[in-house]
């Protein structure tokens, strides 16, 4: 597992209706391999396997969907 | 690249377990344990999609491990008596050895994790002691019998005396510690009660 490629964040996208709206746009992403939301934590995690994609370019993507979303630092 | 020190990987499958058996699945967040174990959530958002997958993960490797130690040096060649003999020794070690563990798997059983991982214990139990068992009634060791009904004499008995011995009481709160002893005169009485009668 390459573990560059994993990009992580805390997100305020807890219910199904939030993720389905981030779906959309992710889903459909072409370099976007994989990814999660951790609609169980207090800080949704969300986790996307990029190898192309930078942490800001997702920022913008899911703030366009109107969520919160900041890079998770370590 | 983030190296993936075995030590960290070993301290983080032990703290969830304990987690779990302290707070339910429920009271376990992937915060808490990173927490726990003094690394950091990114850290193991890394390595683990999300809570579900941090628990399903652990406790497939913790089966598997369970597998080897149950299963490992079990020859389904056996008599039937010599070889459940070997089952009580393995599976008595194992809870003794890892109580933190066999308490997790006790949270397993009743949810929503149980499928997954069940599904993975059974199918190399069945293979191995679906031989031993098929040899067992061919050669009028003991009857064919549904599998609740075999378990609940051939192992229930061990599982009741492992309970008492966690708990450190037996019935009516009497004091209780497991001993060779009455772990074997237990097991003579099952197979006892396990032999055909002539």
């Amino acid at each position: 597992m390459n573990t560059e490629n994993i990009l992580l964040f805390k997100s305020n996208i807890k219910t199904a209706s939030d993720k389905f709206a981030v779906e959309r746009i992710l889903d459909i992403h072409p370099h976007i391999e994989q990814w999660t939301v951790d609609q169980q934590d207090e800080d949704c995690i969300l986790r996307v396997i990029s190898p192309r994609l930078t942490h800001n370019h997702v920022i913008d993507m899911v703030r366009g969907c109107g969520y919160h979303c900041e890079e998770l630092k370590d | 690249m983030r190296v993936r020190n075995e030590e960290k990987v070993q301290l983080v499958k032990q703290k969830a377990m304990e987690m779990v058996v302290s707070d339910g699945f429920e009271g376990f967040s992937v915060n808490k344990l990173a927490r726990a174990c003094g690394i950091s959530v990114a850290t193991l958002y890394i390595y683990y999609k999300d809570k579900d997958d941090l628990i399903t993960e652990i406790a497939l490797e913790e089966a598997k491990r369970m597998g080897e130690i149950t299963l490992g040096d079990f020859d389904p060649e056996l008599s039937f008596a010599e070889g459940l003999r070997k089952q009580w020794e393995n599976r008595s070690r194992y809870i003794l050895e890892n109580p933190v563990a066999s308490a997790f798997f006790e949270q397993l059983r009743t949810s929503t994790y149980q499928d997954k991982v069940m599904e993975c214990i059974i199918c190399d139990f069945k293979a191995k002691m679906g031989t031993f068992m098929q040899k067992a009634i061919k050669n009028k060791e003991v009857d064919a019998m549904p599998l609740e009904v075999y378990w609940s004499v051939a192992y229930a008995p061990l599982y009741s005396l492992l309970r008492f011995h966690h708990e450190g009481r037996s019935l009516g709160g009497k004091p209780f510690v497991l001993n060779e002893d009455i772990m074997w005169r237990t097991f003579d009485l099952v197979v006892k009660a396990l032999t055909p009668s002539k």
